[in-house]
């Protein structure tokens, strides 16, 4: 064994805390992460899930969630009659109040005609409405207001059926919910209207170009989804992304701080042995290789904990509130040990200079 | 100079500047032999540490040169520093500096691996060193398990695993009792004898100059004078000759350490001639 592990091991409790604190901040840098994922995924899970790659909006709306969108009469059709357009689903959609009993929430509702499709992707029990009184709804906001298939739900004065639970509609923030477009157009009192067309261009055409074209038609405004899911998320993800980063951040600094004291801890407390190591003619480079070796060691064990302990908190949190979604990449375990790595590094730089001021002459002195 | 081992040649440290100016060493010249012992005495705060570490290339002269086998080591630059430390010197403290992550056998290996031999042949030798040493017992102890006495010896083979020139000891038994410190003196004679080391060390200690070959008396940072010992054909004590009661008979120089030895000798000195030859 090397004169770093010996070291390290020599004070365990020290070792341990030093393990602790990176695993922790490792895990809350993952946890963090992963809550801005799945919010960003949960924004978007409506666009990335409905069919089409385009979509047509009002002129002047630029988002789904952010705004109500009202196509020109005929629209559909003018679009669908544009050359490289494969299929053009219309949709009604837009935020309305819930009336849960005990508490009133928003949602957003989404009216589709089920023979076209843009209604939920994935139904977990039950099935997609049939007629304009039948509701698909969120299953965990269905669960947390204990409703289940079968129930009624008041919504705007007119009452509906829950005839199916969906998957992956939910969000902390808002959840979708599905009823037919006929459905939609009464509650709106709007005949007729479409919010949005979902258009799927045919292969090979350029999507650009039927952007472009889609785009001069009047009163509407056509975008990639994609560009449309950018927009919700800046929107919204951001208001909370920039305080998670900060908190990623501090995490990371507070990681490198507990590594860093450590380390620096324990080498003042051996710079005597270091002084003597000099003196009999380490040099500097070995001295920092034992250094550096301890805290790579405490950060990268640190980080191999925090991972497992960001799976198994993940894992509890989402099956004790559903509605909070974390998506932990497995590219963000080469991040979790990149950051064990930068602690490491950095949490290195105070005791190296340290031992780099030591005079040799000094271990003669008592 | 050819056959001298460490040539000190004019050395001056100062520190400080200007007004906290401490010259520790002033104008210090001294010449070690291979296998030859050297003890440096003085009063605290007579620049004795200051010598030793400028002799074993920690610490730079302000004037002077240090020659190590015809190296100026006192010019070597910081970055060759490290290897001449490593090869040429063996440091011994009085209180031992062991690594205290290490057990005995680590703390000597470790040297060797600085130096450049591999873990497993290092080890060997570190094992074989000890065992030689007395500590075969010993090898997986850590530092805190063992007694003052082994520790020290640890320490000495530590400084003897890369087989250096000069061995380098500041109050080696200040730390110890009289009866291991006189051990641990023997074994450092032995060690210079048999391997025609040099060895250089600093003790307030009067009990160890009988083993060295020359004395030295630093005051004020200089040699104030060359003492060198004899023995007393009467008591058998080691004594200095300068000091020393004072007796020629037959061309031969005698001395003693007190008048009652040398009434004694000059009453019967046949009877003691023989013993004399023993002063080194
Ligand atoms: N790093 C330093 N900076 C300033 N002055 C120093 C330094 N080291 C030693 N001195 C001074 O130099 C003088 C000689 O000190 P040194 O330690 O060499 O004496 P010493 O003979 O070894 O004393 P002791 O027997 O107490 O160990 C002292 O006056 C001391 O205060
Ligand atoms: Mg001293």
């Amino acid at each position: 064994m090397s004169l770093a592990h010996r070291n390290l091991f020599q004070d365990k409790t020290r070792l341990l805390l030093s393990v602790a604190g990176v695993a922790l901040a490792v895990m809350l840098i993952l946890i963090l992460s992963g809550f801005l994922a799945g919010m960003n995924h949960q924004i978007t899970s409506y666009l990335n899930n409905s069919p089409g790659s385009v979509m047509v909006t009002q002129k002047g709306v630029v988002n789904m969630l952010g705004a109500t969108s009202l196509l020109p009469p005929g629209a559909d059709v003018q679009v669908e009659a544009e050359q490289g357009v494969e299929q053009v689903i219309p949709i009604l959609s837009q935020f309305v109040i819930l009336d849960l009993h005990d508490k009133k929430l928003p949602a957003y509702m989404i009216g589709y005609d089920p023979g076209q499709g843009g209604g939920p992707w994935r139904i977990r029990a039950g099935r997609e409405p049939q007629t304009d009184d039948e509701m698909v709804f969120d299953w965990v906001l269905a669960g947390r207001h204990d409703l289940s298939l079968g129930d009624s739900l008041d919504l705007m004065g007119q009452t509906f059926k829950i005839v199916g639970l969906t998957d992956g509609t939910t969000s902390w923030m808002t959840s979708f919910f599905f009823i037919t477009r006929k459905a939609a157009e009464n509650l709106l009192r709007t005949p007729g209207a479409v919010s949005f067309l979902l258009i799927t261009p045919v292969e090979g055409t350029n999507s650009e170009d039927l952007i472009r074209r889609l785009d001069d038609l009047p009163g509407i405004n056509a975008l990639t989804k994609a560009r449309m899911a950018a927009n919700d998320l800046e929107l919204f993800a951001n208001i909370f992304s920039m305080p998670l980063r900060l908190m990623v951040a501090i995490a990371f600094l507070v990681g490198t701080m507990i590594v860093g004291l450590v380390i620096y801890t324990a080498t003042v407390e051996r710079q005597r042995e270091y002084g003597v190591l000099k003196a009999i003619g380490a040099p500097n480079r070995v001295l920092y290789r034992v250094v550096t070796t301890q805290a790579l060691f405490a950060s990268l064990a640190g980080s191999l904990v925090g991972i497992l302990l960001a799976y198994g908190l993940a894992g509890w949190i989402m099956g004790a509130r559903p509605q909070f979604l974390i998506v932990l990449d497995p590219a963000d375990m080469l991040w979790a040990l990149l950051s064990g790595l930068g602690m490491a590094l950095a949490a290195a730089l105070f005791p190296a200079r340290m031992i780099a001021g030591l005079a040799p002459a000094e271990v003669f002195r008592k | 100079m050819t056959d001298t081992t460490l040539n000190v040649d004019h050395v001056t440290k100062r520190y400080g500047s200007s007004s906290t100016e401490v010259t520790a060493v002033k104008d210090v010249s001294l010449s070690v032999k291979p296998g030859e012992i050297v003890l440096i005495m003085g009063p605290s705060g007579s620049g004795k540490t200051t010598l030793l570490s400028m002799l074993g290339a920690l610490l730079k002269p302000t004037e002077g040169e240090i020659h190590l086998n015809g190296t100026i080591i006192s010019a070597l630059s910081e970055k060759h520093l490290p290897d001449i430390r490593l090869k040429q010197f063996g440091f011994i403290f009085q209180d031992f500096n062991l690594l205290s992550a290490l057990t005995a056998l680590e703390n000597v290996s470790i040297v060797a691996e600085l130096a450049g031999m591999k873990g497993v042949a290092a080890r060997k030798k570190s094992a074989e060193l000890l065992a030689d040493l007395g500590l075969a017992g010993r090898l997986n102890f850590l530092p805190e398990k063992l007694s003052g006495g082994e520790k020290q010896r640890v320490a000495i083979a530590r400084a003897l695993i890369n087989n250096p020139t000069l061995i380098l000891a500041d109050e080696p038994t200040a730390n110890l009792d009289s009866k291991i410190g006189h051990e641990i003196m023997r074994l450092l004679r032995q060690i210079a004898k048999e391997q025609n080391r040099s060895v250089v060390i600093v003790s307030h200690d009067q009990r160890i100059k009988d083993i060295a070959d020359h004395v030295l008396w630093l005051e004020d940072g200089q040699f104030k004078e060359i003492v060198s010992m004899a023995i007393d054909p009467v008591c058998g004590m080691s004594v200095e000759r300068e000091k020393a009661f004072h007796l020629s008979l037959n061309g031969m120089d005698y001395y003693f350490c007190a008048k009652g030895c040398r009434d004694e000798f000059a009453a019967d000195a046949e009877k003691y001639q023989q013993t004399n030859e023993a002063s080194f």
